[in-house]
């Protein structure tokens, strides 16, 4: 039992020295398995990542300028978005913290989130905690039938308003 | 016995001798063994049942010492198989989807027979299984039996360690309640930090950009299928591997002078130690400090198991799962926390997410697979704290005290928007 098997790889050892085709097609096929197992892999990944997600639309329109009066702060936290008005400047800032996803919620000196303790101020800058980055703004447009319209795909400077 | 025996040759009874004889010839038909009373049978009872060949014949008297093992690797078998058995029956009642999911919850506690003392023992035995787990992980350590030829049974077992976590991290997100929703976006907003496939994995894990429906899927179709079967695979090899490293680790014992005079002479191996060979298996030499696993180990393994199901039925009678608020996507809790093996990972993250979540876990975990390739020295194995692992030890012991503040600091001394309070 265990004599049989040694005498027999070096018999194949000696056959596959003399046989160079042999030993091309041993290489070849274990090739073409290692590429089938990577192409598993690529298309194992491509199945668990969705193409339609069934979330919420990113762009959504939140009604008109007039609803938001000079000087509102209003989170909606449906949409996670932050409306704010001064004068006749409109803007749209994330309610998602930057740390760890949680909605930050509007407090006296900007916002505060409740899982960590990031703080920002009134334009989303960092100001204490593990925040890591500033709250993003996003892109606000006027539709044609007068709608203000945001889009949270669309990320723009902090600091830019829409005028109405 | 023997099988080449031939049956005796029986003269045709009669159908009342047949119809009488029939339960008799059942029950050995099945069990091929009489219960052992000579050590010929307690090896043939070891060898020939399916459930118990699992067991090597004899085993070291080492091996049976509760002080050495403290029985912690069959209770978290034990609390895994308690696990599958809840499970399964709550799966009957459980929908994994948004609207549903809270309400099967309620129904537990409602309408479904045994439905929350069920809940409970799932709960509770997960749980259980992360700290018992986690505390073997440190026996195998303390005893140095991660050393030569057991290293890649220690990476295994620091495998399983992840899989337990990750098991109960999908659990976690089942019961649709608060802390299960805002658990679970924290844990995978960790997960979006991990340098280059941060997010691209986050965006896979939850199938969608926010913790929701398709999460909620794929989380209930990891936890009950996918990474059961990979832990079942898992522990399999890891006790294969017992059995083929020479069981349990234990202090070195010097070998006696193998008989030279012929007192045993090696003509023929018999069975199946022909096939194992290296160091381990020794014929002629060995000190006889073995005693037969029937019925040594298996009442040791039965002491084990009575010990952790009447913990487990003990703590679900006297205690509910908690089950908190239905999801509310506006308003996490505050302060929002994690399960409690996870409380030193937030309280870490509550640093730096980057470093807290994914550096530090990630060279923790990567430090503790390579521990045997590191260590290659090979004594003080078998004994508890040994003087030769001082060193070793020392900074093991420094790492858990230190996971273990972390996570008293995290459970006990947050409070809202992780400000630090005083628990009393």
């Amino acid at each position: 039992m265990t004599v049989a098997p040694k005498s027999h790889d070096k018999e194949a050892a000696t056959l596959d020295a003399q046989m160079p085709r042999r030993r091309l097609l041993a290489w070849l096929s274990g090739f073409g398995l290692f590429a089938s197992a990577l192409l598993a892999v690529v298309s194992d990944w491509l199945f668990f990542k969705p193409r339609v997600t069934y979330g919420p639309n990113a762009r959504f329109a939140i009604g008109k300028p007039e609803d938001f009066p000079p000087g509102t702060r209003i989170a909606r936290d449906v949409e996670r978005v932050c409306i704010v008005r001064e004068g006749n400047k409109i803007a749209a800032i994330s309610t998602t913290c930057t740390h760890l996803g949680c909605i930050v919620a509007i407090a006296d000196t900007g916002f505060a989130c409740p899982c960590h303790g990031s703080h920002y101020d009134q334009d989303g800058n960092v100001t204490g905690g593990p925040a890591p980055k500033p709250l993003p703004w996003f892109q606000v447009t006027l539709a044609p039938n007068g709608d203000v319209v945001i889009d949270k795909n669309a990320s723009v400077d902090p600091g830019t308003y829409l005028t109405v | 016995m023997t099988p080449t025996q031939e049956p005796p040759i029986q003269k045709s009874g009669t159908a009342l001798s047949t119809l009488r004889e029939l339960p008799q010839n059942f029950w050995n038909s099945i069990f091929r063994n009489p219960l052992p009373s000579t050590d010929l049978e307690r090896s043939s009872t070891s060898f020939t049942n399916f459930f118990l060949h699992i067991h090597p014949v004899k085993v070291n008297k080492n091996t049976l010492r509760p002080a050495y093992t403290m029985g912690l690797g069959l209770m978290a078998t034990f609390l895994f198989v308690i696990l599958v058995v809840t499970g399964v029956l709550l799966m009957f009642y459980y929908v994994p989807s948004t609207t549903q999911a809270y309400d099967r919850m309620l129904d537990l506690r409602g309408t479904v027979a045994f439905g929350i003392f069920l809940r409970n023992m799932h709960r509770w035995s997960a749980h259980g299984m992360v700290a018992i787990v986690f505390l073997h992980m440190c026996r195998v350590f303390f005893t140095g039996a991660y050393k030569r030829p057991r290293e890649f049974n220690w990476v295994l077992g620091v495998l399983l360690l992840l899989v337990t976590l990750f098991l109960s991290f999908t659990g976690y997100l089942l019961p649709w309640d608060q802390l299960a929703f805002w658990a679970i976006t924290v844990g995978t907003s960790i997960a979006g930090y991990a340098p280059l496939v941060g997010q691209q994995m986050k965006f896979v894990l939850l199938g969608d950009t926010t913790v929701g429906q398709e999460a909620l899927l794929r989380f209930y179709v990891l936890h009950v299928a996918v990474l059961p079967a990979v832990l079942v695979l898992l522990v399999a090899i890891h006790f294969w591997r017992i059995r083929k490293d020479g069981g349990l680790s234990r202090p070195a014992v010097p070998a006696a002078p193998a008989p030279t005079s012929g007192v045993v002479k090696l003509k023929k191996i018999y069975g199946l130690q022909g096939f194992v060979r290296g160091p381990f298996t020794k014929l002629g030499n060995v000190p006889n400090d073995s005693v037969f696993s029937w019925p040594n180990l298996l009442m040791a393994e039965l002491f084990v198991f009575v010990l952790t199901i009447s913990a487990i039925l003990v703590i679900s009678l006297l205690f509910n799962a908690p089950l908190e608020q239905p999801v509310n996507v506006m308003h996490p809790p505050n302060p929002a926390k994690a399960p409690w093996y996870f409380l030193g990972l937030q309280e870490m993250v509550s640093y730096s997410a980057f470093w807290g979540g994914i550096g530090i876990p990630g060279l923790m975990v990567a430090l503790l697979f390579l521990v045997p390739y590191i260590d290659r020295t090979t004594h003080g194995v078998g004994k508890w704290f040994a003087k030769e692992r001082l060193l070793a030890n020392t900074i093991f012991l420094s790492m858990v005290i230190l996971n273990v503040i972390f996570i008293a600091i995290g459970t006990f001394f947050r409070g809202p928007n992780w400000s630090l309070v005083w628990p009393f």
